[in-house]
């Protein structure tokens, strides 16, 4: 009896804290989440930004091939004519709306590969939560990168 | 094929090895299609004269030996200007056309700026079709384009974008062949040649719309629709269009519930597949921003919303009172089932006091349909078309006319007292001054003498004899509307039908307003006559009228008179304003009803030669509002003076028992199918 408590109690026993004494030497495999971000894989694709030229101008032109590409239809642009003194964009046109229903997105990318001048990108922004339907619909204003501090 | 084989040439060509009978002269690009071939194109138009400018349509041709063999041309040719002949031996998919066409789109794309992602033209484009299917894959160019100012405004309606012309010539030609203007000119030569009008004044024909349809590039775009939708966002409605009595057939194009462009839809038996600019561009009022929402009642001097059980409760209250006192006022757009429900209404009531833009009780002759329709227009030998210009009045009743002068060879006789677009091309154009109509048409009728009446009316002798001499031949179609009336007085009109009657020509009385066919045939067939608005706000001003309801009537702008309507709105008891846009005579309305408008509520629609045109709702209704034959046909149930009108259908097989227009309309003539298609070509 004795003898079969040393073998099948003890004996496991200690051969699992050898495996976990042997983990210890290894590098740690998770993080403490919210205080520490994980660097994210460089094709990644995560939140939608609308990104701007060197000097400031938009880069969409407002023409929809984003919203054309798109398989779950979630994209409504709404374009309108740039004036001289109201210059959005480099060209005649601009988008006066732009928004994205990230409820519905599936982050397959295809509105950066439509887009004729590299204007939406998905980034690594993945905190995308929300409490309320209303709020996944991210407008121009949300999705349109700061400009430049001069 | 048979019928063709009547009084016509038949000859044999082989397409592609396939023997094949055509006409002898029909262009093989038009020949091919009977195979279901199809060539590109972009220069060629089915509706205009071939140019061969944009080299597209390139075949290989041969001739069929004696020995049966075919020798081919050693170069390719246009096929759209190469007629049918005897033995002609056509090749559209060789290996050597296929290469041309991949050269030409190439030399076409030299210049022509890749600005699609930004053009309104871009994924309905036939360049960008063409270069899809028939060009080369990948560009060798590495040269700098052409540039040219973009957005050009050429007219209040027509955007012009110079880069982006191939130099087809369609709207040049459009404008020389098909709306008579003239207005668009190639101005330079070469590299550098671009449409542009004499002496860069505005663009100011009367159907510019059509040469942004026609443009097989996004160098002509509609100034109103710019950059407000991409094609493939639009989805495309079959409607008709209700500004006035043609009843063109036209696509609405609409993205998420609002109307954005009007394009014009094929229908050979009324408008080809033209549009004028009012039809075209006149449409933005369902974008209106004071669009009637909801009903409203007066309480005390002040208008309040509420609901359509109260403001109609109320109405009926009314009418049970009043009800033999009760006068409609039918607006120019209003459909057929709504019409005749008003005049239902009134005959029902007992009143009988129906009113609208098109009535002819002053000259005495009821509802007349007018001897010729749209088509057979075409094929009058002499045209009479009598008042002002029939291009604001009727646009597409003038394309005819100007089809029957140019292509059939009509003579066209233009009676007026000021010029009109009809004097480019007419035969005769007899100007005589204004009130002298009657004086006129006494001369030629004979009963006065000609050197007398060429003295008072101001019109040649010589032009007045010539004119008479004409008249007198076969095929001879007059052609006037209320207008006559309006400028030269009620006897003017009634004389010169007489001078038709007499002289056994097509008598065309045509209606000016959409409603106004049908509002004639249901008021003549329940026994009534169509009295003019002003007849009817004076029998307000008398006491005769204590209701009236104006049935998208806003009298303010339809009737001449400010002062009787003010008097006329203040002086009766009780007034219905049904309207889709606010009007000015809400102020006056005791109840106020939100009318939908046909895109939103539907309704059946007949034009000017009596084609009755179904057109169905595809829009969202605006908050309360309703379709004005269902406002009708409620307020029938509600009166018990008529049951079971559930929809559209129901009420035109009522309105078959008692008119018998619409019965011959119901069950003869077939309604028109609209076929699915997208923007024109």
């Amino acid at each position: 009896m004795s003898l079969g408590i040393l073998k099948d109690v003890a004996r496991p026993i200690l051969g699992g804290m050898g495996i976990t004494a042997k983990r210890l030497r290894h590098k740690k495999a998770t993080i403490s989440y919210p205080e520490q971000r994980r660097e994210q894989y460089p094709r990644t694709r995560w939140r939608h930004a609308l990104t701007r030229y060197e000097n400031g101008l938009e880069k969409c032109i407002g023409c929809s091939l984003c919203a054309g590409a798109c398989p779950a239809k979630c994209i409504n642009v709404v374009a309108a004519e740039n004036t001289d003194e109201d210059r959005h964009s480099p060209g005649e046109r601009y988008a006066v709306r732009y928004e994205i229903n990230m409820i519905r997105c599936i982050f397959c990318g295809y509105c950066q590969e439509a887009c004729p001048t590299g204007a939406i990108v998905l980034r690594k922004e993945f905190e995308l939560a929300n409490y309320h339907r209303e709020d996944f619909i991210y407008t121009k204003e949300m999705l349109l990168e700061a400009k430049a501090s001069t | 094929m048979a019928a063709e084989m009547m009084g016509v040439d038949m000859v044999t060509i082989l397409v592609d090895d396939i023997e094949l009978q055509v006409p002898k002269g029909e262009l093989i690009v038009e020949s091919v299609k009977r195979l279901g071939i199809e060539i590109p194109i972009f220069c060629y138009h089915p509706r205009m004269k071939p140019v061969g400018m944009c080299r597209m349509c390139l075949v290989e041709t041969g001739t069929k030996q004696p020995d049966g063999t075919i020798r081919k041309m050693p170069k390719p040719q246009a096929s759209c200007t190469l007629p049918a002949s005897e033995g002609l031996a056509i090749y559209t998919q060789t290996p050597q056309i296929i290469q041309d066409r991949k050269g030409v789109l190439e030399f076409l794309l030299i210049n022509h700026p890749l600005d699609c992602p930004i053009c309104d033209r871009g994924g309905e484009c036939p360049l960008q079709n063409n270069t899809l299917f028939y060009g080369p894959s990948t560009s060798r160019h590495i040269e700098f384009k052409r540039h040219a100012p973009k957005a050009i405004p050429l007219s209040e309606h027509v955007t012009l974008d110079l880069e982006r012309c191939i130099q087809c010539g369609r709207c040049v030609r459009f404008t020389e062949e098909i709306s008579g203007d003239g207005q668009l000119a190639f101005r330079f030569r070469g590299a550098s040649m671009q449409p542009s009008t004499f002496a860069l004044s505005a663009f100011e024909s009367k159907f510019s719309g059509n040469t942004i349809e026609i443009c097989p590039v996004g160098a002509l775009t509609s100034s109103q629709s710019r950059f407000r939708a991409r094609p493939w966002d639009l989805e495309s409605s079959a409607g008709v269009c209700t500004l006035c009595s043609c009843g063109c057939n036209v696509w609405f194009d609409h993205r998420i519930g609002k109307l954005v462009r009007v394009n014009g839809r094929t229908n050979n038996a009324v408008n080809e597949e033209w549009t004028c600019d009012q039809g075209k561009f006149g449409h933005d009022y369902y974008n209106h921003n004071e669009r009637q929402a909801s009903v409203f009642i007066r309480t005390s001097a002040r208008l309040e919303s509420t609901s359509w059980t109260v403001g109609l409760g109320e109405i009926v209250t009314k009418l049970k009172s009043t009800g033999t006192s009760a006068g409609f006022l039918l607006g120019p757009k209003i459909s057929n089932e709504a019409g005749f429900l008003a005049c239902r209404a009134a005959t029902a009531l007992g009143s009988r006091q129906v009113a609208g833009i098109d009535s002819r009780v002053e000259l005495g002759a009821n509802f007349e349909v007018p001897a010729d329709s749209l088509l057979s227009l075409e094929q009058a030998k002499v045209i009479v078309s009598v008042g002002p210009s029939l291009a604001d009045t009727l646009p597409i009743v003038y394309l005819r006319v100007r089809k029957a002068a140019s292509q059939k060879g009509a003579k066209v006789i233009s009676i007026h007292s000021s010029p009109t677009e009809l004097d480019e091309f007419a035969f005769l154009s007899l100007c005589h001054k204004p009130g002298t109509l009657s004086l006129l048409i006494q001369g030629l009728d004979g009963s006065l003498a000609l050197e007398e009446v060429a003295l008072q009316t101001g019109v040649s002798a010589q032009a007045l004899k010539e004119a008479k001499t004409v008249l007198e031949g076969q095929g001879v179609s007059f052609i006037a509307t209320n207008q006559v009336a309006h400028t030269e007085g009620s006897a003017a009109l009634s004389d010169l039908r007489r001078l038709a009657k007499k002289l056994e020509a097509n008598w065309n009385h045509f209606c000016e307003t959409a409603s106004g066919f049908a509002s004639l045939a249901s008021c003549s067939g329940l026994g009534m006559e169509l009295q003019s608005p002003e007849s009817i706000l004076k029998k307000c001003l008398s006491g005769d009228i204590k209701f009236l309801w104006l049935v998208d009537f806003d009298p303010f702008e339809l009737v001449k008179d400010r002062e009787l309507v003010k008097q006329a709105l203040e002086e009766v008891e009780f007034l219905v304003v049904q309207s889709a846009i606010a009007s000015e005579a809400s102020h006056y309305a005791s109840v106020v009803l939100p009318q939908s408008l046909p895109a939103e509520g539907g309704g059946s629609f007949t034009n000017l030669d009596g084609q009755l045109q179904n057109f169905d709702a595809f829009l969202p209704k605006i908050g309360m509002a309703r379709a004005d034959w269902q406002i009708f046909a409620e307020l029938l149930s509600r009166m018990d003076l008529a049951a079971g009108m559930f929809s559209r259908q129901d009420i035109l097989q009522m309105a078959a028992k008692d008119v018998p227009y619409f019965k011959e309309a119901l069950t003869g003539k077939q309604d028109h199918q609209p076929q699915p298609s997208g923007a024109g070509v």
